[in-house]
């Protein structure tokens, strides 16, 4: 049989997993008859891995300090943000509240911070949660070494709370760079695939307790309380009142674990 | 009510690595690539309200950054001091090859390399961003604002060129400057 005439570009695609199966098929019934051919697509092959070879180290080169501003929001727009709180109250009381913690956040910005703890909770939520395949890098399977891995990476000892009486199952963990300090991230998914992350982090010596905060940031409802040794965030896509009754839920088991295990 | 624009940071933070990568290609040299860089995520902050939530951030910057590129160039040019920073001309001292990141410096990987910076810099963008940073020929054109065809064949013809030097690659000592 010939299916054929091969085109150079059939070969770059086949290379490049882009072509419709039944022409790779078509491609690879050349390759097992056609030496030359064979060893040209071999060729190409090799060039791809010689270029990652050479180029992927140039990944973990330390980000200059520029760069790392440049990725924050520029102040001209943090200014314009301040403004955004005062249209928003004015159309929903919930937004009202949400956007007085932005005026509050734009304020931390200022003071260097990169970004807040509620914020940065959010976004990282946003970014695993999404991830369908791989959300965790420990699955709830390995719960006891994720939590020690955890407890080891945090400098002390974390829980995993058990949410299952609000429907959400442990998925299972990860640590995550916070903005200050290395962050543990437990996610949690119901019966509807809607997740929720649990984040916890070590408190910096001398902030203050804030009781239970809430705020909307890029759509991930956040309620976050801070105590005198850990910060905490539970984020997700859920409406405010279950937000707030599956964070009363996380704050006492987490109240009981604390008093059990003194640090 | 549309809550206020604004960029996923952590995203943002994820993608320089990639950024500066690929501006290290295109410009052939750290210091401007990192301008390149800089320039690309200002203009990503100014542009944030065009950004669909929830679409790849990364390709997003990546045609951003083309685009600014493109302009540099543009501006380059007609500022007669400049060189042109296709790899037809001689010279290619602008394009160094990160040797120092080697595992093992192998001649040939060398030669492949300095040949990768001598291709015209229309040729090695599709390149890197086929081969390297493993784009759908789909997201290359839109990055490049270039027909999928254009994509296709720019890549066929700097992987041939590429192939033919490997082929000829002569085990004499390559004149690039190793940084250890």
């Amino acid at each position: 049989m010939n299916p054929l005439p091969l085109t150079d570009a059939d070969l770059n695609a086949y290379v490049d997993g882009a072509l419709a199966p039944a022409r790779a098929a078509d491609v690879e019934q050349v390759l097992a008859r056609d030496a030359a051919i064979a060893t040209r697509v071999a060729d190409m092959r090799q060039q791809n891995s010689i270029l990652r070879e050479a180029l992927d180290p140039w990944l973990s080169d330390p980000i200059p300090p520029a760069l790392l501003d440049a990725a924050r929001m520029p102040r001209a727009a943090v200014r314009w943000r301040r403004f955004a709180p005062y249209f928003a109250a004015a159309a929903t009381l919930l937004l009202g509240v949400a956007s007085g913690w932005s005026l509050r956040d734009a304020t931390l910005e200022h003071g260097g911070t990169p970004t807040t703890f509620a914020r940065q909770a959010a976004l990282t939520h946003a970014l695993y949660a999404g991830d369908v395949n791989r959300p965790v890098e420990i699955w709830a399977a390995e719960e006891k070494r994720l939590v020690t891995w955890l407890s080891k990476r945090l400098g002390f000892g974390v829980h995993a709370p058990d949410l299952n009486g609000a429907g959400f199952a442990l998925v299972g963990g990860r640590l995550v760079a916070g903005n200050e300090r290395p962050t543990a991230l437990f996610m949690y998914e119901n019966a509807d695939k809607q997740r929720l992350s649990l984040q916890v982090r070590k408190q910096p010596p001398g902030t203050s307790d804030v009781a239970f905060r809430y705020a909307v940031e890029d759509g991930v409802g956040v309620f976050y309380w801070i105590d005198e040794v850990c910060a905490y965030a539970l984020s997700g896509q859920l409406d405010r009142a279950q937000m707030l009754t599956i964070g009363r839920a996380v704050y006492a088991q987490l109240a009981v674990a604390e008093t059990a295990t003194p640090k | 009510m549309p809550t206020e624009p604004s960029l996923p940071h952590p995203e943002l933070l994820a993608a320089i690595p990639r950024l500066r990568r690929y501006a290290r290609v295109l410009t052939g040299e750290s210091t401007r690539a990192d301008d390149l860089v800089q320039e690309t995520l200002a203009r990503a902050w100014e542009k944030r309200r065009l950004w669909a939530a929830g679409t790849d951030l990364r390709a997003w910057l990546f045609t951003i950054m083309h685009n600014v590129f493109v302009n540099q160039r543009a501006l380059a040019r007609r500022d007669a001091q400049n060189v042109s920073l296709d790899g037809d001309e001689d010279g290619n001292a602008a394009w160094q090859i990160p040797v120092r990141a080697m595992q093992q410096t192998r001649v040939e990987l060398m030669e492949v390399l300095r040949e990768v910076g001598r291709l015209p810099v229309d040729q090695r963008a599709v390149l890197v961003l086929a081969a390297v940073e493993e784009m759908r020929y789909e997201e290359i054109a839109a990055v490049l604002s270039i027909p999928v065809g254009t994509v296709m064949s720019r890549l066929s013809r700097a992987r041939e060129k590429l192939r033919r030097v490997a082929q000829a690659a002569p085990s004499e000592p390559s004149t690039l400057k190793i940084v250890k």
